[in-house]
């Protein structure tokens, strides 16, 4: 395996962290399989792209506005349609409705944006860096910058902060952290919210290095759940880890194997890990993964 | 008046059968031909699809609106296009083609994407009714012995035969090709026929990359390319996958002199993503609205163009053209056969040979276009439009060999 191979792999492992990274959040504090994730993510690549087409501003500037979108979007869907379906049904319930929305979510993207492929293309698009031997797309490295400092964020807050502690709190032991006085139903709808600002900011990221169309969310739903099973549930660390080795693996089989491996290597790898280690590489006792 | 049971269930039963019985009078007493079949709206073919979508519409729109319906036997009928979106899945075209033939549909339209005119059209030739389309060029639905299906472009294998003798005839002749393609039906079937006829011409075809279906990273792609150095990259991929690859060769400063991604350029909307790095691809091109055809309902191929601007907001690909084309045959078939009984149809269909906005319409006793007349021509990007730029008798504008490199485009 070559330098400029693992580099390349790192830069796409980078993305898939990002991607993952809600998903595992908000499936290790609330136990619900959102499988609308990749559709909030394609949510912020159309968002990058229309305030680039429509406004002329740079993704990467757009990037704290997208998230606060995705937050407000990711609290409201929780408050609203998540709680009612744990609530009066079950886990199982919301997973049915959050495949309903992904549904629902990707045909309105058909209608507003229609079936075409959109491609993120800032001034800066088709620029290089090379560092010895090794050449890497700007844009490339741009979203491995962003995902690793947006998960070094993540990790910070959760680990430092009042709401990180309190989401960590809630996510170990629900009754107890109510009977502390935690406003559980508010603190599942800020997870659910930091889910869709990483989803949003994820779609930012691969909206700057690939083009993507609506029915692309399957693609990033499912990605996600095997970074998840790969590097372990509920913590960035688990999400970056398992993004990372997925993305040297894909990379690596491309090469070394053919071109058309990566996805059988991968599911492969899903398989084993769900064997071998159920909990993933980084797992915890967060409530999701028991 | 009595009311007891059996009246009011007289009166329910009277008023739920009206309406059915009523549409039945309705429907023979209209004159309309329909013509049934299933595109995709939405999912993964859905902007291909859309192209084939309205090209069905503009000529059901033109005829009926423009012309007052066809002449078939002494009658005037309309044209009654019925599409469902089947979302790109092939299960579900095939329930919604299995529900047309349930409601008495005769003709038949093809769906984008040889996954889902495979199946769907297996059930139509079993049914006995003919199937014109614009979407499946794979050899598999060509070697199963049907005698229904008809197709606009001839089968995958054999439509890159332009394109090959283009590179035969390069100069500097190239020294090394590489092919590269997605692992899908029509993608597969497509590379194998060019490289099987590239080395019947004794072209160097030294390396050939099989890609995912959906690819979310060229980088080994680009790796091969930037070790291997080849003078020439064929690449049968479908649009968003073109994309991909070419934006990482830009951003890689990969070049290669000849850049060939069989599907992509042909878009409007791929040039506009890449820009003044557009310039000099090469790509598949079927059809150009500035062909000098002539078209006995059009007119000619730029009055379809003319038309089709007017009322459709959507660029035009050939997919567009095509779908008109289809209806154009079907027309020219019902009056040929001054019938509409199915079989007879189907005997015109087959023995077609008319102009048309789309070209020549001429098919192979297997149904699909004859690679002469309804062959692929040899497509370049060159000052942002989509040009012809081989065969000659063709060509719309010289073509440019060796392409620029990305960094003199980025100068």
């Amino acid at each position: 395996m070559t330098l400029q191979t693992l580099v390349d792999g790192l830069v796409l492992g980078g993305l898939f962290s990002l991607s993952a990274v809600g998903f595992s959040l908000l499936f290790g504090v609330l136990g619900v399989v959102n499988l609308a994730h990749g559709a909030f993510v394609l949510i912020g690549g159309y968002a990058a792209w229309t305030l680039l087409d429509r406004f002329g501003i740079d993704p990467l500037l757009a990037l704290p506005l997208i998230m606060l979108g995705m937050f407000c979007l990711g609290y409201a869907f929780q408050r609203t349609v998540i709680q009612w379906a744990t609530k009066r049904a079950s886990l199982l319930a919301s997973m049915l409705l959050t495949f309903g929305f992904a549904l629902m979510i990707r045909n309105a993207l058909v209608l507003i944006y229609s079936p075409d492929f959109k491609s993120v293309t800032p001034a800066y698009a088709f620029d290089s860096l090379s560092f010895g031997e090794v050449t890497v797309g700007l844009t490339r490295v741009a979203a491995l910058v962003v995902s690793v400092v947006l998960l070094a964020l993540l990790a910070a807050m959760l680990r430092y902060t009042s709401l990180g502690r309190t989401i960590r709190a809630t996510a170990q032991q629900e009754q107890a952290a109510a009977l502390c006085g935690v406003n559980i139903r508010h603190v599942f709808a800020l997870t659910a919210g930091v889910s869709a600002a990483f989803a949003g900011a994820a779609g930012v990221a691969i909206g700057l290095v690939m083009p993507f169309s609506p029915p692309d969310e399957t693609l990033w739903t499912i990605n996600a759940f095997v970074v998840v099973t790969l590097g372990g549930i509920g913590s960035p660390a688990g999400a970056l880890v398992g993004g990372l080795i997925l993305g040297v693996i894909n990379t690596a089989t491309a090469q070394l194997v053919g071109a058309a491996f990566p996805n059988a290597m991968m599911f492969l790898l899903l398989v084993l890990m769900l064997v071998v280690r159920p909990a993933g590489l980084l797992g915890n006792s967060f409530k999701g993964s028991r | 008046m009595k009311i007891d049971r059996r009246t009011v269930l007289k009166t329910i039963g009277t008023a739920v059968a009206m309406p059915a019985i009523s549409r039945s009078a309705m429907a023979q007493a209209t004159d309309t031909i329909v013509i049934g079949g299933s595109v995709p709206l939405s999912g993964r073919a859905a902007e291909t699809g859309l192209n084939v979508n309205n090209g069905y519409l503009t000529a059901q729109k033109f005829i009926n609106e423009e012309l007052n319906g066809v002449e078939v036997d002494g009658k005037r009928y309309k044209i009654d296009v019925r599409l469902f979106d089947d979302a790109s899945d092939p299960a579900r075209a095939s329930t919604l083609i299995q529900r047309h033939l349930d409601d008495g549909v005769q003709f038949f339209l093809g769906s984008f994407g040889s996954n889902i005119v495979l199946p769907t059209a297996a059930i139509v030739e079993r049914a006995g009714k003919p199937m014109m389309q614009t979407g499946g060029a794979s050899d598999q639905i060509y070697t199963q012995g049907y005698k229904n299906i008809f197709c606009m472009f001839p089968r995958a294998s054999r439509q890159l035969y332009n394109t090959i003798e283009y590179f035969a005839a390069l100069n500097p002749a190239p020294k090394s090709i590489m092919f590269a393609m997605a692992n899908d039906a029509f993608s597969k079937t497509l590379a194998e026929g060019a490289i099987a006829f590239g080395k019947q011409k004794g072209l160097p075809i030294n390396d050939i990359v099989t890609l995912p279906e959906n690819i979310t990273d060229a980088s080994s792609l680009v790796n091969q390319i930037r070790s291997k150095k080849p003078d020439v990259l064929l690449a049968t991929t479908h649009d968003q996958n073109s994309l991909l690859i070419a934006r990482q060769l830009i951003s890689s400063n990969v070049d290669v002199p000849l850049l060939y991604l069989s599907l992509g350029p042909q878009l409007k909307s791929f040039r506009e993503a890449l820009g003044n790095f557009a310039n000099g691809l090469y790509f598949q091109q079927f059809w150009d609205e500035r062909s000098p055809y002539k078209d006995a309902i059009f007119g000619s191929a730029q009055g379809f163009a003319t038309y089709y601007h007017k009322h459709f907001k959507r660029d035009m690909a050939y997919h567009t053209a095509s779908g008109a084309a289809c209806i154009v045959a079907y027309v020219h078939a019902m009056k040929a056969a001054n019938s509409l009984d199915p079989a007879k149809v189907r005997e015109k269909l087959a023995a077609l040979d008319v102009e048309s906005l789309y070209g020549r319409i001429k098919f192979t006793p297997e149904g699909d276009g004859d690679p002469l007349y309804l062959g692929s021509t040899v497509g370049q990007v060159l000052k942002g439009n989509a040009e012809v730029v081989f065969p000659e008798a063709s060509r719309t504008a010289a073509p440019t060999y060796p392409a620029p490199t990305w960094a003199q485009k980025r100068g």
